[in-house]
């Protein structure tokens, strides 16, 4: 029988890989960290130690090599979770060794933020195709809860059951279940909006659009900072990943812009290259800004105040946030119509995914609140009223997802929870 | 004397101690308005309801250079306009004296419904501002000027004089931060849920677990914490009607069946001085759990089904234990080697987590604490739930065991 408290973390060098292990080890869970040399496991094994601020964490890891130690340490597992670059052939040649040495009921579970589960699967026994499914935590793990769990073709009922029970009550994860799409949920939505406001970025600039389209419209952070803290490769492997694989109504919002590219093509990948830089670039105390025109970076230079955008901070520094979302509805001119624009169509496009890959409306808010720090959609809709709401989403054009109609019809309320649920989401 | 009106609790709602409001660009009126918006909510209270508001608050004015708070309980809703307010300061304990001063009014008669408000927001500063802000709850002049840190050293000195009059092995001052780290886990609110803590880590000096003063690490500390709490007392009249309306009966609602207060000399020393020749350590705190006992009409401890305690650091939980008389002075060891305060033991303290796992944003921990006995009471702690409680006490201190204020709840 496999250790039911074993799990082992393959690709554990890389920033979720460790994070995982930290969050499994937080768990009281006997973690196992392997990479190809011990020496990049140690790596892992350290930044674990960094995340959990706490050296004893040293007692519930310990580290190993794939040639060496997988066979081994696989075979006594009760989780495997995969944390691999996002490379289909690469992963499906580690789940053939894992197939091989696994016993018949350790669960195999994969971290990919988007490639197919079901192509993942393909080729395995039945009985790790029985056993596996997809388990998205999002970056960084030992800080942000979200996590989705999605099931291939043949996922047994009870592991997935089984999954969910072990996130929320031991990993204190907050879960959804999601369909086997091209980046799931959470990202499907996020990346959406974060390429936008890249391809906005185009023509107005970088520091302009992560100032109009900021923390106020409901994100812990700036969009296209936040895409510097995801890196570009990863942001290009999601986008292009949808674009390629799914045809909806926002399609052409997943092209990636042309000077991301470019910039990308001379090693430009946000915070993870911090001397070519992203979006931003950081020179000691000074910070310089991609242009996206030029390809070039310029001293940074803070956006002259918008007057609707600084009303909407004022009115989140205390706490009234439905006044806020009235003053992004009311506002007038070409600024405002762009920021309507997008946090509409995040609204949008978030609750149009349900019935298609999310489950609920619920399941919605879960993830962008908990995977990404944003305001919950449906929060959104009761702050400004979901009549309100149908008329803004008709005059942008934009599709009216039928579970707004339905509540600007019956005048429900959308969200389920309270001001305690999504203050956090709004910054003033 | 006659016996004082009932005051029963409506129940409330908190904030998550483990946000960041300075993060979020906040004032701490936005915390106030969330937690009271969601108690409205969550106790099924219309606005124009409320006849009085009492707010526990330490230092606004040194955190975020804002006095008169009370008034700030006007900016929830424009229905409260009007409306008498006060706030109330007695350190760490100030929340509790909000508590007192509201059920005073309501066994006066003077009102039928008083919401109570606990606010700090404490990550305006960095910590050693903040400690020293910390070290006004002490004699600042005689016991914190110039101190780095000074209240884990007064607290540190707290597990000296036990060590000295009793002995006091540090692995049982770990044990308890260990069982408070792991009781948060529990709790959807607590600052620490997602926290990496493991009993090692709390017995071991490291990179990550230092000493800030004498025997206290990191790990014995409470944290600095940003979060408002808000809860409803009521009288007689006034929950008669609203258990009515909410499909229950005047037996169904909990109420405050005792309490207890008293005031210690503010220094230190003064306080070992005076407790020289006394079994207990902290007789002035030791009194107001009898006085509580008394008022409540219970014998002991043993009547309790859990403890909602101030463990500001782990030498004030170690004192809690014998001063609650859950073993003979000096023997608090013995509750914590045999489980007694453990979830599942026979008598939990803190299940939220207390100040160590669930945080301490100071002038709301005492409403904290309330709430946290509605909940026990009322079945809804969820995943911290003492199964069956019926009497739930809590115990809220100011200083280095200047004010003592203590609670019990049930039914």
């Amino acid at each position: 029988m496999a250790d039911n408290n074993k799990v082992v973390i393959i690709g554990a060098n890389g920033t979720m890989g460790a994070g995982a292990g930290c969050v499994f080890a937080g768990a009281e869970y006997k973690v196992t960290l392997l990479a190809r040399s011990c020496e990049k496991a140690a790596l892992g094994f350290a930044d674990a130690q960094n995340y959990a601020r706490a050296e004893a964490i040293a007692e519930r890891l310990s580290v190993g090599a794939y040639d060496a130690d997988l066979e081994r340490e696989v075979g006594g597992a009760a989780i495997v979770f995969e944390s691999l670059a996002e490379d289909l052939p690469l992963k499906r040649q580690f789940f053939e060794l894992i197939d091989n040495s696994r016993r018949p009921d350790t669960i195999v579970a994969s971290g990919s933020s988007g490639l197919s589960i079901a192509e993942m699967a393909r080729g395995r026994s039945d009985s790790f195709r029985r056993n596996f499914l997809g388990l998205h935590l999002f970056n960084p793990p030992q800080v942000i809860v979200g996590a989705e769990v999605i099931p291939g073709p043949d996922t047994d009922p009870a592991v997935v059951k089984s999954v969910i029970a072990m996130l929320t009550k031991r990993l204190g994860r907050k879960v959804i279940v999601t369909k086997d799409m091209p980046a799931f949920v959470g990202n499907r939505v996020g990346f959406k909006v974060l390429n936008e406001t890249a391809q906005l970025a185009a023509e107005h600039g970088v520091a302009f659009i992560d100032y109009l389209i900021g923390p106020h419209t409901g994100r812990a952070m700036a969009p296209l900072a936040t895409v510097d803290l995801v890196g570009w490769d990863v942001h290009k492997a999601i986008v292009n990943n949808v674009h390629a694989n799914c045809e909806d109504e926002a399609h052409e919002s997943f092209a990636m812009p042309g000077y991301m590219n470019a910039a990308l093509h001379k090693g430009c990948m946000g915070d993870k290259t911090p001397e070519r830089g992203g979006f931003y670039r950081r020179a000691g105390k000074q910070v310089f800004v991609l242009d996206p025109k030029t390809g070039g970076h310029e001293s940074y230079q803070k956006p002259a105040p918008i007057e609707f955008v600084e009303k909407m901070k004022r009115l989140h520094h205390v706490g009234r946030y439905a006044e806020a979302l009235k003053v992004l509805a009311e506002a007038r001119g070409a600024d405002a119509d762009i920021c309507r624009r997008v946090v509409l169509g995040y609204v949008s496009y978030a609750l149009n995914r349900v019935g298609e890959v999310a489950a609920s409306t619920a399941d919605v808010d879960t993830i962008m609140s908990y995977g990404f720090n944003w305001a919950p959609p449906t929060a959104i809709v009761d702050l400004l009223g979901a009549k309100e709401t149908v008329a803004m989403l008709q005059e942008l054009k934009l599709t009216v997802p039928a579970s707004v109609e339905l509540a600007a019809s019956r005048g429900t309320k959308m969200f389920p929870g309270g001001i305690l649920e999504y203050g956090r989401t709004f910054v003033g | 004397m006659t016996k004082p009106a009932p005051v029963y609790v409506l129940g409330g709602a908190q904030t998550d101690f483990s946000r960041n409001w300075s993060k979020e660009g906040k004032h701490f009126v936005a915390m106030m308005r969330e937690a009271t918006l969601g108690a409205l909510e969550a106790a099924r209270i219309e606005p124009r309801e409320v006849e009085t508001a009492h707010v526990g608050n330490f230092a606004a004015e040194l955190y975020t250079k804002q006095g008169h708070i009370g008034a700030f309980f006007l900016e929830v809703d424009p229905a409260f306009s009007g409306l008498p307010t006060s706030r109330h300061e007695a350190a760490c304990a100030s929340g509790s004296i909000a508590l007192i001063a509201a059920s005073a009014e309501i066994e006066a008669a003077r009102y039928e419904l008083a919401c109570v408000v606990g606010v700090e927001q404490m990550k305006t500063v960095d910590s050693t501002t903040g400690g020293d802000i910390l070290g006004t709850a002490a004699w600042y002049e005689r016991e914190a000027k110039g101190i780095e840190f000074p209240f884990p050293k007064l607290f540190g000195r707290l597990g000296d004089e036990y060590d000295k009059r009793y002995g006091l092995r540090d692995e049982h001052l770990a044990h308890i931060s260990a069982v408070n780290y792991s009781n948060a886990k529990r709790n959807p609110n607590a600052q620490t849920r997602n926290w990496f803590m493991s009993e090692s880590h709390a017995q071991r000096e490291s990179k990550f677990n230092q000493v800030i003063g004498g025997r206290i690490k990191i790990s014995d500390c409470s944290q600095v914490t940003d979060g408002s709490v808000a809860i409803f007392l009521a009288s007689e009249k006034f929950a008669g009607v609203w258990a009515k309306r909410n499909g229950k009966t005047l037996a169904d609602i909990p109420r405050i069946l005792g309490w207890g207060h008293h005031t210690a000399p503010l220094e230190f020393d003064t306080k070992v001085a005076e407790s020289r020749d006394n079994a207990y350590v902290l007789p002035h705190t030791r009194q107001a759990i009898l006085d509580a006992f008394k008022r409540a009409g219970i014998a002991s401890a043993a009547e309790l089904s859990g403890i909602e305690t101030h463990d500001c650091f782990t030498t004030s939980e170690y004192m809690a234990i014998d001063h609650f008389g859950i073993t003979k002075p000096g023997e608090s060891w013995k509750a914590v080697e045999e489980g007694v305060i453990e979830l599942g033991g026979r008598l939990p303290i803190n299940p939220s987590g207390g100040l160590i796992g669930a945080g301490h944003p100071v002038g709301a921990t005492g409403v904290r604490q309330m709430l946290d006995c509605h909940r026990q009471i009322t079945g809804s702690a969820g995943d911290y739930q003492v199964e069956g409680a019926k009497k739930f006490a809590m115990l809220n201190i100011g200083g280095s065991g200047t004010t003592s204020c203590v609670f019990i709840v049930g039914k």
